[in-house]
């Protein structure tokens, strides 16, 4: 037995599990945040994401540059979808959950008609690295290193630009932000082709690694649509975050123990049981605490 | 005139709230509206900011047709906004809920934060802060400093001394008074205080039921009698 190694390769499935959240949600938890809308469609922009990576890699296109197609087509994608469908349903939680899910189904069905069943999938670069008696994949490292600037770069743009501070009041008071000047349904339109195009590039980034059908989506939807629901709309960045390192590390935990099955189970229950706590998301109550916070500095500090 | 408008009617849904509704306003004037709770002065706010769309009847601004404009475009005009209840963004810094105000009066112009920070040295002292830690008061400053930010010419506040302390109403009163002369700002503000109206208003508009159904001088209000006829006080 070698310590050091099962605690890099624990250390290792960790990441990887972080790293597998944070893309396959990232995009869907800023439209929750924006619109209070759950976009079930969502794994179906990162299977199209997929699509336009797969295809432009097999004309020659390499790999970074299509997965940039990726999120260039999933985000116009998304746009389309908001403009038609999507606008009709913000903050309607439950009828937003039956519209984008049949939506999914009509773009897999879609797809499966047009494309058939599988097209050629796209080879997983860089290969193996050994340490110890086992090998692990360099480009898991990748996704989670991509994941982490996705989540940096959409911190930054919402953070310091003027459409970020735009995009975050319209969020808390569409009405507000309108009256004094915003356009908002550019805004919405925007924010909306934003989460798509996050989607389409981790589609793209997932492309080279799984198989690539028109039902790609299933492997992401549900696991997306939790980590969204845990982390809350209140903060799209410490939701994401909290939910995140939460579930991935009792999936990490779980799996070395048990297994795999357990695992996912073992995350379902602690999902389960953060919402029992929190209802309404973990960023919700954070967010609360800080103005809670700061409310207290201030009356204690004489202005 | 700066604001013209003429048999306003407006509600929510098929429910007519604003009915049949003309006023108007010139420049540098601070009108008052009141009436009791209930009859419709936020309804009618909300249709001249453009939040609601007007049934019927027409609103001018600066001689323009604004009636079928949205709030947004309305706002890029100059037409400032202080909601009731402040309308303040809690989940946004105070700087970022100034930095919303910039749009008004045109996206083009660059915006005053040292003029806003002259009338509220607080909210420079608290810019980093989010602003739903503010108090009542400093909400209050933060919403009327947030359309300063920008180059409105009308102001539209909307019960403004409504849940703060008697010292900062009087200030904001104040701050009302000099930013009529010193900046040129006009003024329609519905308030249920009758020390804030007296201070500034120098006319009085009262609703009842969506409509207006007297034109006072602020000082007829100091007859205990007129004042509870029109506000049940
Ligand atoms: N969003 C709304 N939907 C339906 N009715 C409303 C809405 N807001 C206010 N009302 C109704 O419109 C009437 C006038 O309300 P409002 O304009 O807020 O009065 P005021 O500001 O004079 O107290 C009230 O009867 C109120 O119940
Ligand atoms: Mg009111």
């Amino acid at each position: 037995m070698d310590v050091a190694a099962d605690v890099f390769s624990y250390a290792y499935q960790y990441f990887d599990n972080i790293g597998f959240l944070i893309l396959s949600a990232s995009g869907l938890i800023i439209i929750f945040g924006m619109m209070g809308v759950i976009n079930m469609a969502h794994g179906e922009l990162m299977m199209i994401g997929a699509y336009i990576t797969a295809f432009s890699y097999h004309a020659g296109v390499p790999a970074p540059l299509a997965i940039i197609f990726a999120g260039i087509g999933a985000g116009l994608a998304g746009m389309v979808l908001e403009r038609l469908v999507i606008r009709h349903f913000y903050k309607q939680l439950l009828s937003s959950l039956v519209v984008t899910w049949g939506l999914s189904l009509m773009i897999s069905q879609g797809f499966l008609l047009i494309f058939g069943p599988t097209i050629l999938n796209v080879p997983t670069p860089f290969g193996n690295f050994p340490v110890a008696e086992q090998t692990f994949g360099i480009y898991r490292l990748v996704l989670f290193g991509g994941a982490l600037a996705i989540v940096a770069g959409v911190w930054a743009v919402f953070t310091f630009t003027k459409f970020g501070t735009h995009a975050r009041a319209t969020m808390e008071d569409p009405d507000m932000a309108d009256a004094l000047g915003v356009n908002t349904r550019n805004i919405y339109v925007l924010t909306f082709g934003i989460g798509a195009a996050m989607g389409g590039v981790a589609g793209g980034m997932f492309a080279l690694t799984a198989t690539i059908s028109p039902f790609f989506g299933i492997n992401y939807t549900p696991l997306a649509f939790i980590t969204v629901v845990v982390g809350g709309g209140a903060n799209v960045i410490t939701g994401l975050l909290s939910s995140v390192m939460a579930l991935a590390s009792v999936q990490t935990a779980v799996n070395n123990l048990v297994n795999v099955y357990v695992g996912y189970i073992a995350m379902m229950g602690a999902a389960f049981f953060i919402l029992l706590l929190l209802p309404r998301g973990i960023s919700e109550y954070l967010e609360r605490r800080k103005i809670r916070t700061e409310r207290k500095v201030s009356r204690s500090a004489p202005a | 005139m700066l604001l013209d408008v003429s048999g306003l009617t407006s509600g929510y849904g098929k429910v007519r709230i604003v009915n049949d509704v003309s006023l108007s306003v010139e420049e540098q004037e601070i009108v008052a509206v009141i009436g009791r709770n209930g009859v419709g002065k936020t309804t009618l706010m909300k249709t001249l900011v453009g939040l609601i769309r007007g049934l019927a009847g027409t609103v001018e601004f600066r001689s323009q047709d604004v009636t079928r404009m949205r709030a947004a475009e309305r706002a890029q005009l100059g037409i400032g906004y202080v909601p009731q209840g402040r309308g303040i963004f809690a989940r946004l810094s105070v700087v970022d809920n100034l930095r919303m105000g910039e749009q008004i009066g045109g996206r083009g112009k660059a915006p005053d934060y040292d003029r806003v920070h002259e009338y509220f040295p607080i909210l420079k002292e608290r810019q980093a802060q989010k602003a739903g830690s503010l108090s009542g008061g400093e909400q209050q400053q933060l919403a009327i400093g947030r359309v300063l930010v920008g180059h409105p010419e009308l102001v539209l506040l909307d019960e403004p001394s409504e849940g703060i302390q008697p010292n900062i109403v009087q200030s904001i009163g104040e701050i009302i008074k000099r930013l009529r002369t010193e900046v040129g700002l006009t003024f329609v503000i519905v308030e249920q205080n009758l020390d804030l109206i007296n201070a500034v208003a120098d006319r009085c508009l009262v609703i009842d039921k969506g409509s207006i159904i007297a034109r006072l001088d602020p000082a007829e209000l100091a007859d205990p009698e007129i004042a509870r006829k029109y506000l049940a006080i």
